[in-house]
């Protein structure tokens, strides 16, 4: 019982925390991929009020010279415009962005999430591609056309007409429908804004060197603002801890549930061997070794369970780690509002298994000691006899008795 | 020598309650090789005596010297000293360790006292085969019969080298040829070693065969009477 409640708990935290940290890397992943990249460069005054005017001049230039610092994967520069899409249907307000497909690919994992058509292109002129559920709305498809309308430099309404050639789903249905891609070639060309930008994406090779490259960034271009993406979403770094909070508090209850099944099964143990009890105490056994005797043995139970439980974890884990679990299985819409991706891997650290090591020796430490102060309560001449159980079974009499009292005095209040 | 005396000991359940006055005043004197047997019909006090002489019980009022000693006022840890080095118990029902083989369930009390391994090994051979069960050795206590369980009991009580032995109702789980059995035993110790028995009972085929019968009646001693040793 004890091994097994062990084991159970043992197993229900590794799987736990894999899934907690498989959904906070999903969420991060998904977000830093699609929507934020590691690092942002913006005009200082591009975040407050995202108007054409606030944008980086000579953007290709700060692409070139973030590309020379180490650390840096890849970068990427658009343009971006709230502007309204539409269709002979329907229109709507996007953010439309301008990319260099050759750049954003490296960039933004946008490009691999084509459920229908194809790419942009460099080469060709006025493609678009629109998200899946943003092509539901205006009800056009493939090869359709929609028209981009927004603001120029001068504050006067241009616009400008786009072939769909390719719809995507990243899974994040906010997102999907609050952006369009075109190429920033075609789009510069319309605000007569060569050679700028809005923004500068970057990726990096390892997130432990985000804030040194940031702070690298910022010092070759004093004048823009370089923010990593726990400033630019502060909810993604919030989810994340929060997320991590929800983790610790359910090791917690599964620890807290650890600790009442060990003391339980425990009990059971200690009150199976009532008379073997009494007859140690009887014959010379001290308490503390009494003590000692039950505490060593629930230490000893959680010696060989837990390593059961850490090993079915670690295979449960590794399985799921490899082929995933299905989240869209349960609530496909749900979890696409929610940004994450369909499938979940479940992902632990090494330290967990240490921390969860030190954790179940503790709580069978703990769990155990309750039982082991109750055996050594018992008298040696009640345990012997087996009177111990008459004992527990007064005290139901008492209680039957106290609550018959109480039916009986509120049947006779009544009449 | 005086081995166990009591004076004027008295043992009240529920005090504050209903009291219950298990022993009056009991005054009796136990000598060193005595094979005694304290009767008396059902609630008289038997048991209740045996656990207070046994240091398993407190009584409420009076003395209690054992082997020189006034128990009476050792406290809980050096009581169960005292019980480990001085004094071995036979209950009524066996009380052995379900996991344990006839030699560990002896062999553990001198463990409790440290006694080396060779020392242990020896003792257990010889009490096996003082109680005749030499060949039960290595059986658990399921695998054994009532009586064949009880003389592991009975050489139990005798591995910690006690000063005496306090049987409660030893027999009353056996038939007539295991009681025979072990009563030979008993007496077999006490006559060629001159361990000294106290037992509680009311078998009749054990009163036959003690040298000393003690009667209890309502918490009371009523008669103590001397038998001529067989």
């Amino acid at each position: 019982m004890v091994i097994g409640a062990i084991v159970i708990g043992i197993w229900s935290i590794i799987f736990l925390v894999g899934m907690v940290n498989g959904m906070i890397d999903s969420y991060v992943d998904n977000a830093i991929k699609n929507e934020v990249s590691h690092i942002k460069i913006h005009h200082p005054e591009f975040i407050k009020d995202k108007e054409s005017k606030f944008y980086i001049s000579d953007v290709i230039n700060v692409k070139s010279g973030v590309d020379t610092i180490s650390g840096v994967k890849a970068v990427s520069y658009k343009t971006i415009l709230n502007a309204m899409i539409s269709s002979s249907h329907a229109g709507r307000g996007i953010s439309a962005i301008g990319v260099v497909p050759k750049d954003e690919v490296l960039v933004s994992g946008v490009s691999s999430r084509i459920s229908e058509g194809n790419y942009l292109s460099d080469k060709k002129k006025n493609q678009i591609i629109i998200s899946k559920r943003t092509a539901e709305k205006l009800k056009v498809k493939l090869r359709s056309k929609v028209v981009l309308t927004f603001q120029n430099l001068e504050n006067e309404i241009t616009m400008g007409a786009f072939r769909i050639v390719g719809l995507f789903e990243t899974g994040n249905n906010i997102y999907d429908e609050s952006v369009i891609f075109i190429n920033q070639k075609d789009i510069n060309k319309l605000l007569d804004f060569e050679g700028n930008g809005h923004e500068v994406a970057i990726l990096i090779n390892d997130l432990s060197g985000l804030e040194k490259i940031q702070k690298s960034i910022a010092k070759l271009y004093p004048d823009l603002l370089v923010r990593t993406y726990k400033e630019v979403q502060p909810e993604l770094a919030l989810f994340q801890s929060q997320i991590k909070m929800a983790g610790i508090i359910y090791m917690v209850i599964f620890m807290l549930a650890l600790i009442f099944g060990i003391i339980n099964t425990m009990m059971m143990a200690v009150l199976e061997r009532v008379r073997e009890l009494g007859m140690l105490m009887a014959v010379g056994m001290n308490k503390g070794k009494v003590f000692l005797m039950i505490v060593v043995e629930t230490i000893l139970l959680a010696m060989v369970a837990g390593p059961v439980g850490l090993a079915l974890g670690y295979f449960t884990n590794s399985y799921f780690n490899k082929n995933g679990i299905d989240l869209f299985f349960y609530s496909e819409e749900g979890m696409k509002q929610f940004g994450m991706s369909k499938f979940i891997y479940p992902n632990v650290h090494v330290e967990t298994y240490y921390q969860l090591v030190l954790a179940v020796s503790v709580t069978a430490l703990l769990g155990s000691l309750y039982p082991a102060w109750k055996a050594i309560r018992l008298r040696p001449v009640e345990a012997i006899r087996g009177s111990f159980t008459s004992e527990k079974l007064k005290l139901f009499k008492k209680l039957f008795s106290l609550i018959k009292n109480k039916i009986q005095k509120n049947g006779s209040n009544s009449n | 020598m005086d081995l166990i005396v009591t004076k004027g000991i008295t043992k009240t359940y529920n005090p504050k309650k209903i009291p219950v006055h298990a022993l009056q005043g009991v005054d009796l004197t136990i000598n060193e090789g005595e094979f005694t047997a304290i009767v008396g019909p059902s609630g008289s006090g038997k048991t209740t005596l045996l656990n207070i002489i046994g240091g398993l019980d407190r009584q409420t009022e009076g003395v209690l010297s054992v082997d020189g000693v006034n128990i009476t006022d050792l406290s809980d840890n050096k009581l169960i000293d005292f019980r480990k080095n001085r004094i071995g118990f036979v209950f009524q029902s066996y009380n052995l360790i379900p996991v344990f083989t006839a030699a560990e369930n002896i062999g553990f009390i001198m463990l409790l006292q440290k006694r080396s391994k060779k020392e242990i090994d020896t003792r257990v051979d010889n009490l096996l085969e003082s109680v005749g069960i030499e060949e039960q050795k290595n059986k658990r206590p399921n695998q054994m019969s009532g009586g064949q369980q009880q003389r592991v009991a009975v050489a139990r009580a005798l591995a910690s080298k006690p000063k005496f032995v306090l049987a409660d109702e030893p027999t009353a789980n056996l038939d007539s040829k295991a009681t025979s059995d072990l009563l030979n035993i008993m007496e077999n110790l006490n006559k060629n070693e001159g361990m000294t028995f106290v037992f509680s009972t009311h078998d009749q085929r054990v009163i036959d065969r003690a040298h000393r019968v003690v009667t209890l009646e309502d918490g009371k001693v009523v008669s103590d009477v001397y038998r001529s040793k067989n």
